[in-house]
């Protein structure tokens, strides 16, 4: 679980990452660079499959924060499913899940996103 | 009033009527800060203007919000920058570029707007920021009304601002909170864990991955001492590739720990032994300790923040205590929930191998374990025996449940044995024990029965007990080897006896004088046979044949045949004696006996077997008892070259036996009468 890795992918113009590793530090800055390179290109609604991030750390959320608060700027939205119970309670107790969307699946969420 | 100042006035109002607007539908600084410059600049009619934040946390100045400024970024205020704008304070600074207080980036960012007017954002005593405004248009210098102004949106921005210091200082506090929350979160999940995960592996894996990530660490490791060696080895890790190091409990820190209970925490400054073991600069360590004992360690690594690793804190150290403390009592009951299933097993595993029975019952009669064995012998599955009460179970034999209730009324042992079985069949037969179950306070909790079967014992018994010796059936009970019933071919020495004239002799008498006879004969004879381990094989009429070999074969089978012939013969003359005495006929016995190979085994069904020998040495050995004459003991050649140097023998001629041939070469025991055998 050393290295934290990315795989993106789109659908119907939303930006699908499915990230690996301890969202901390290291693991934040790379979701955040990968996000902020797409809004560059226009995207605006982002889903985060965490499945393989089964731990997270205040700092990987406050760099979550700054991305949900850049795309609050374009009317973008940010969204996260397959979260493991220990990461999905730290986002509500961190307040994160008020400013974006946490989803059961996929499914849910690439419907969810765009409502 | 004149018209243009009027107009003027008209404006200013209109100005001031939207600085409240900008303040109201403003949701956050930046937008408040861009707003009010830009409501500032077209007011006072001034192209250029900057806000500029004081951070007193991080003693930065950053840029709001400018007009006229390419680089925006933070930098360090001048030394004396709050003294001088202490001193205009409610006030305004006429800024002239040959003023010497300002230097350094913020005199260029200033002298790139062409400041001309700065008004100090004070709340109270504290310094919030520094509204800068660049010449005015066309160059004309600023009136006292639109100087005045500004003051005013500078008061409003001051107070615009300081709410969102508090704001953000109230977010930072529900952060921090929203941290400590989720501290006790963890604390209380893994109190939780204490009672739902008992796996070590699993456990140590959650508790470790919990703290690395509630103490923002960038890795970690949980080190759990050998058995029987100082050596450390890691029992779960995270984000840790590197783990060829060698660490030994014998390390001056761990033996630290260990005295004082306490954790530690090494800094980048400090270069121990332990960082340079694992490579690592900022660590901090925690024991995981139940009473006195240490069961291992929590190390974490590296604590991040957005600005990039710093060193642990001795708040981080309190908490990865407290986390640990935790931890090591999870572990404990994990540990000790694993010692106790493995005990467990090992009950069960010793239970399962022995042929005894063990149903335990509880102290409201339920039966709540069972062995294979007690399934086997109760012909009843596991899943059908747990839960039954045992008075269902054993309702077909009372006696059983007397015993249960008795040794739980006297708290004592109660066994039987030989007991009819009928709970699993009309034909078991079982030994049986109850003992009271107590716990370690001999509390009685149930029952323990122990249930040994013993219905193919008894088979045997009852099969061999009218052929052998009980010395022959214990021994053939005490080794299986020794029992081959199978059929198989042997070398046995065969005994005939036979009552000469017998038959004659009964015609004169009465039937029930006949049995009689024949009864005490027997009686005395099959004595003399079982001394000598013989195998009673049959009781033909008045004739007896006994076989010594089989189904035990023993060196001395031949002799102990001869000598059981010997101790007929002297017996049979004791018996006529007393016979005389009562005026009744003597009996008079021939006996012969032969050795050599015969097939042996248990002829029938099983209910109904008999175990014999057949074959040419068993018609030889009948021919020869048919020969001997009253008194004698007539043997084959084969038996006389066994025992020749025991016994006195005449050689007879031989004779001519049915079935054979040749003629057979026979013996005759002599002068054995006043033989002490």
């Amino acid at each position: 679980m050393s290295d934290f890795n990315l795989e993106i992918r789109e659908e119907n113009e939303i930006i699908i990452i499915k990230t690996s590793g301890y969202l901390n530090n290291v693991g934040g800055e790379k979701i955040s660079e990968a996000c902020y390179a797409e809004i560059d290109k226009g995207k605006k609604y982002f889903l985060l499959d965490l499945e393989n991030s089964k731990v997270v750390n205040s700092i990987g959320v406050s760099i979550l924060i700054e991305i949900i608060e850049k795309l609050q700027e374009i009317d973008g939205k940010l969204g996260y499913f397959n979260l493991a119970p220990i990461v999905a309670k730290t986002f509500k107790i961190m307040g994160i899940s008020s400013y974006s969307e946490l989803y059961e699946s996929e499914d849910e969420a690439l419907t969810g996103i765009l409502s | 009033m004149n018209v243009d100042a009027s107009d003027q006035l008209e404006y200013y109002l209109n100005s001031l009527g939207e600085l409240g607007e900008v303040l109201i539908d403003s949701s956050e600084p930046n937008s408040v800060g861009k707003g009010l410059l830009r409501l500032t600049l077209g007011t006072i009619m001034s192209s250029k203007g900057a806000i500029f934040l004081f951070d007193n946390q991080t003693n930065l100045i950053s840029v709001l919000a400018s007009q006229g400024l390419k680089n925006r970024g933070s930098f360090s205020p001048p030394q004396s920058i709050k003294e001088e704008l202490k001193k205009v304070r409610h006030q305004y600074i006429n800024y002239q570029t040959s003023d010497t207080w300002i230097n350094g980036a913020l005199k260029e960012n200033i002298d790139e707007l062409k400041t001309k007017i700065i008004v100090p954002l004070f709340h109270k005593s504290l310094l919030i920021g520094m509204l800068c405004i660049g010449k005015r248009f066309m160059g004309k210098t600023f009136s006292e009304t639109e100087i005045k102004l500004l003051q005013i949106i500078g008061n409003h921005l001051t107070k615009a601002l300081y709410n969102y210091i508090l704001i953000k200082d109230v977010e930072n506090k529900e952060r921090d909170l929203n941290l400590k929350l989720l501290e006790l979160e963890t604390l209380f999940d893994i109190s939780l864990a204490i009672s739902s995960v008992l796996d070590i592996k699993e456990l140590s894996e959650e508790i470790l991955w919990r703290s690395v990530g509630i103490l923002n660490a960038s890795k970690g490791l949980m080190l759990t001492p050998e058995k029987n060696s100082p050596i450390l080895k890691p029992s779960a890790s995270f984000n840790w590739d590197d783990q060829s190091f060698l660490l030994s409990s014998k390390l001056e820190v761990f033996i630290k720990i260990n005295k004082s209970g306490k954790g530690a925490i090494f800094s980048k400054k400090i270069k121990s032994p332990l960082q340079k073991k694992i490579h690592e600069d900022q660590i901090i360590i925690a024991p995981l300790k139940v009473k006195n004992s240490v069961l291992g360690y929590m190390i974490l690594c590296n604590k991040e923040t957005r600005k990039g690793i710093i060193d642990f804190s001795n708040a981080d150290l309190d908490l990865l205590s407290a986390l640990c403390n935790q931890a090591a009592v999870a572990l404990d009951n994990a540990r000790l929930f694993k010692d106790i299933n493995e005990a467990k097993q090992f009950n069960e595993s010793i239970l399962g191998s022995i042929a005894t029975g063990v149903l335990t019952i509880n102290d409201i009669g339920e039966i709540d374990s069972v062995n294979q064995a007690a399934t086997n012998i109760i012909k009843q599955n596991k899943e059908k025996l747990i839960g039954n009460h045992y008075m269902y179970l054993f309702e077909k034999d009372q006696n059983i449940i007397e015993m249960i209730q008795l040794s739980e009324l006297e708290s004592k042992t109660k066994a039987e044995i030989n007991l009819p079985f009928l709970t699993a069949s009309k034909e078991s037969i079982i030994n049986l024990s109850v003992s009271p179950r107590t716990d370690q306070n001999l509390k009685t909790l149930g029952s323990v029965i122990a249930i040994e079967d013993i219905t193919d014992i008894s088979k045997v018994k009852n099969t061999f007990k009218r052929y052998v010796s009980k010395q022959v059936v214990d021994e053939l009970l005490g080794d299986d080897t020794k029992l081959k019933l199978g059929g198989e071919q042997r070398e046995v020495t065969i005994l005939f006896s036979d009552i000469r004239g017998f038959t004659s002799m009964s015609e004169k008498m009465e039937a029930e004088e006949v049995v009689k006879t024949l009864n005490e004969y027997f009686s005395d004879m099959i004595d003399i046979v079982f001394k000598y381990n013989g195998t009673l094989d049959k009781i033909i009429g008045d004739e007896l044949m006994v076989v010594y070999g089989a189904p035990i074969a023993n060196k001395d089978d031949t002799y102990r045949a001869v000598s059981t012939a010997i101790e007929m013969q002297k017996k049979i003359k004791i018996i006529n004696s007393k016979r005389k005495q009562t005026g009744l006929f003597p009996i008079q016995v021939g006996i012969g006996l032969n050795k050599g190979l015969v097939v042996s085994g248990n002829i029938g069904s099983r209910d109904m077997m008999d175990y014999t020998v057949i074959g040419d040495t068993v018609n030889l050995g009948s021919r020869l008892c048919s020969f001997a004459e009253a008194d004698d003991i007539i043997i084959s050649k084969s038996v006389w070259q066994t025992i020749q140097s025991d016994f006195q023998f005449k050689k007879l001629t031989p004779i001519k036996v049915k079935g054979k041939e040749k003629k057979v070469e026979i013996y005759k025991l002599i002068d054995f009468k006043s033989l002490n055998i």
